[in-house]
């Protein structure tokens, strides 16, 4: 369903390579949990970029380094940008 | 500095996203006039520091660091509950909020909460000088102009621009600051609008906006009725009629926290109330909780609109390039074992004369004391009871004070942000996250300063399984325990030539027990009755900095304080108990054998034998566990005085071989069966491993927890854990010398 609404160049953010930067777009999960990244800076249009994948990974976001760990539940989409 | 008498103290609360340098500000603000206290009811410590500025006095109040006033951790209920409830005993004349230049739009989400207060507002931007370093320009004029309140630029680790924020606070008490005018202009744009700006040279300072963020109007309706309706309705309001912005937060809240502290709300009319009106928000397309992230936002952009600059991209930092290191998966997690070897290493090693010193200074108090006071029940109550009790609390200290000094230092530096990185990975598979790590591991230590580092897990089911578990895990006070009871019954034997000695295998295994119980005990807490959602784990790694030497010191002085008090006055109230309990009946005809068995211990131990004998212990064994409810490390003096291995306790070499001979030679009343062999020597240092003697512990679950119920539930969990573990152990333990 989610690949029918969303551009096919949008990744989840662990298959993003490291260095590499994308804006974010879209935040699927529970609505309290989407909400409390959002309050954390992280919400559809922020650019990131990969420091460090995995799961908990770490993501450059507006200068500050977050970590993040994504589990079944809550899953962060992002599109690739040059 | 003396302020004039008659002028009111001013009092303004520091606010602002964590890792914004808000507590260095605080500190150099008000300098060493602070004070730590706790807001009542909850755990979450209260800074509050007093300064005078241009003859008046002011109060801060340095509140914790968050992200939002959305209520869901116990920081977060603090702000809001002094922020919103009127009832509170603060009352907040004005805001401070400090924000990172070099994430000022989130930043202003918080900012954009705050001001809807309806306080004057002053903003400390912090950090500029990383900003520029790493290419971010920021035009604060406009900033100013365009946000409508007094923004000051601040470097508060290098005491740049305190002036001009006390400038700028001085003005604050002079200016209007009330009502909220009901046509305000922003109704119709935000930047027409003559917001509230004291000491800004720019007329007219108006009244403050009520609406600087603009919600949807769907959204604002529904706020404008439920205003309305618990207006007309003022006993549903025990603080007093709501303000409007505090009726917003009731429509954005989804914890249901500010219902339940707020409102009167019993029968939950009102719970439903709410839900229905967010349900017709939902259905117009403003779904709460999205529509407050999507108009704050919205704000916060068009407030930064040419205010800040960006560089294309950000180069690598300082932070990046230790960070490859740090956070490598194989290297950074060897530094990280490296790190915390040396800092355990360090905390024992350089704890030990200290607590030497402070255990030879107790028992030479108790030596003056009992050699100058008449013989008598006064004499035994203070130097059996008192020196004893604080001694124990005393010899503590140290230990709690290297240690956090060591996680102050790394805290500070940013190294702990990392550390939890490293751990999640392991943490969740027990169902917890790697915030939970830092307080097990300090626990190794203690569980009191443990249980206390709890306090930064936001998800309450988590901080909870955290706080059961630690106590599990071995911490310094079973040393002892495991020292007397290994160098009597252990034999010294070494395998693979010498590689291998079997006392050290057993006190590695006795902590390996302590992890895997905690292990288990947390996965199956996690399972039952502490299940749910877990929330996703997102933590800031903050940049690399040098330590402040007075951040590290104060944070010393605060745990060591905290712990002297609460542990102090427990251990003590209980010492003084258990002596009561060895003393009276008192019979001064008795033998000293015949007064153990005669009093209330005594008594009781005879007792609860029946219960303690499947674990191979004699009643005198059963005492002196009793009798170490206050602190574990009792138990070995108990032992001495229950068997009269020594009229005083030292730690020396020889000390210890005489008691290892003496325990040998115990039997059993009426007996000449040796009571101790390895099984029971095994079964008690099992039992130890396990049990929840320990009265600070459970001290700080109660006030961490504000409840009896899980103090009383960990003590009993341990306990029967130990009961078990013990019984297993010494049957196992005589089948297999059976068979042997």
């Amino acid at each position: 369903m989610i690949k029918q609404v969303v551009p096919s160049q949008v990744m989840p953010l662990p298959h993003l390579p490291v260095g590499a930067r994308a804006m974010v777009a879209r935040v699927l999960g529970h609505p309290d949990h989407v909400h409390r990244l959002e309050e954390f800076g992280l919400r559809r249009g922020t650019k990131i970029e990969m420091f460090r994948r995995g799961n908990p990974c770490i993501i450059r976001l507006a200068g500050n380094k977050i970590c993040l760990r994504a589990d079944g539940l809550l899953s962060v989409m992002v599109e690739p940008v040059g | 500095m003396i302020a004039a008498a008659d002028t009111p103290t001013f009092t303004v609360v520091l606010v602002g996203n964590p890792n914004t340098g808000k507590s260095t500000l605080f500190s150099a603000l008000v300098g060493v006039h602070q004070h730590v206290g706790n807001y009542p009811g909850v755990t979450v410590e209260k800074k509050t520091g007093e300064m005078v500025i241009e003859g008046r006095p002011f109060e801060i109040i340095d509140l914790p660091g968050l992200y939002s006033l959305a209520p869901r951790s116990r920081d977060e209920m603090v702000v809001v509950d002094l922020l919103f409830r009127q009832s509170q005993e603060v009352a907040a004349d004005a805001v401070l909020c400090t924000v990172d230049a070099t994430n000022l739009e989130r930043n202003l989400y918080l900012v954009s909460q705050i001001l809807e207060l309806g306080l004057p507002v002053v903003l400390a931007v912090n950090m500029l000088d990383v900003a520029e370093r790493r290419g971010i320009r920021v035009d604060l004029d406009r900033l100013e102009r365009q946000l409508g309140v007094r923004v000051v630029p601040t470097q508060a680790n290098r005491r740049i621009g305190l002036e001009q924020l006390k400038a700028a606070l001085a003005v604050l008490p002079s200016s209007p600051t009330q009502p909220l005018r009901a046509t305000c202009k922003c109704h119709a744009g935000l930047l027409g609008c003559a917001c509230y700006n004291p000491g800004m040279q720019r007329p007219p300072p108006g009244p403050l906006c009520p609406n600087v963020t603009r919600l949807p109007a769907a959204f604002e309706s529904e706020v404008a009725l439920l205003h309305s309706e618990l207006a007309a309705d003022p006993q549903q309001c025990p603080d007093g009629p709501p303000t409007r912005s505090l009726v917003r937060r009731l429509l954005l809240d989804r914890s249901g926290y500010m219902q339940r502290t707020v409102l009167n709300d019993a029968e939950g009319r009102w719970a439903t109330r709410i839900e229905t009106a967010q349900t017709r928000l939902a259905d117009v397309g403003c779904p709460v909780p999205s529509v407050e992230t999507t108009a704050r936002y919205d704000w916060a952009r068009r407030v930064l609109d040419g205010v800040v600059v960006e560089p294309p991209h950000y180069e690598a930092t300082h932070s990046d390039r230790i960070d490859r290191v740090l956070t490598h998966r194989l290297w950074g997690t060897l530094i990280f074992a490296l790190v915390m070897t040396s800092v355990f290493q360090s905390v024992f090693v350089w704890a030990r004369p200290l607590m030497d010193g402070i255990e030879s200074l107790t028992a030479a108090a108790g030596g003056f004391l009992g050699s100058h006071m008449a013989e008598g029940a006064v004499r035994s109550l203070v130097v059996a009871g008192i020196l004893g009790g604080v001694g124990t609390v005393l010899a503590f200290l140290p230990q709690i004070l290297i240690l956090f000094g060591f996680l102050a230092v790394l805290e500070d530096c940013g190294y702990m942000a990392r550390a939890a990185f490293l751990m999640d990975r392991l943490m969740v598979r027990v169902g917890l996250s790697g915030k939970s790590f830092i307080p097990l591991l300090s626990s190794f230590g203690c569980a009191v300063p443990g249980i206390m580092a709890a306090r930064v897990i936001e998800d309450e089911r988590d901080r909870l399984t955290t706080i059961l578990v630690a106590p599990l895990l071995t911490c310094s006070a079973r040393l002892p325990v495991y020292g007397l009871l290994i160098a009597a019954f252990i034999p010294a034997q070494t395998y693979w030539g010498g590689l291998v000695n079997l006392q050290g295998v057993t006190l590695a295994g006795l902590y390996l027990l302590g992890i895997l119980a905690a292990v288990l005990a947390a996965t199956l807490f996690k399972r039952t009755i502490l299940r749910g959602q877990t929330p996703p784990f997102v933590m800031e790694l903050p940049s690399y900095k040098w330590p402040s030497p007075r951040t590290v010191a104060m944070r010393m002085a605060e745990r060591g304080w905290v712990f002297l008090r609460t542990a102090g006055t427990l251990i003590l109230a209980v010492s003084i108990l258990v002596w009561a309990a060895l003393y009276f009946p008192h019979n001064p005809q008795a033998t000293h054998q015949q007064q153990q068995r005669e009093s209330l211990l005594g008594q009781a131990g005879q007792v609860i034998e029946p219960v303690v004998r499947p674990l191979g212990w004699d009643w005198r064994i059963g005492c002196a566990v009793i009798a170490s409810l206050p602190a574990r490390e009792f138990v070995v003096s108990n032992l001495g005085v229950m068997y009269h291995l020594d009229d005083e306790l030292a730690d020396n070499g020889t000390q210890h071989d005489r008691w290892s001979q003496k325990l040998h030679g115990v039997t059993w009343d009426g007996t000449d069966r040796p009571v101790f062999n390895i099984p029971v020597a095994l079964g008690i240092m099992v039992f130890f491993a396990l049990c929840a003697q320990c009265a600070a512990t459970l001290a700080v679950i109660r006030r961490e927890t504000n409840s009896w119920r899980w103090p009383i539930f960990t003590f009993a969990y341990m306990t029967a854990l130990a009961y078990v573990g013990a019984l297993i152990t010494y049957q196992l333990g005589m089948w297999i010398g059976d068979g042997a």
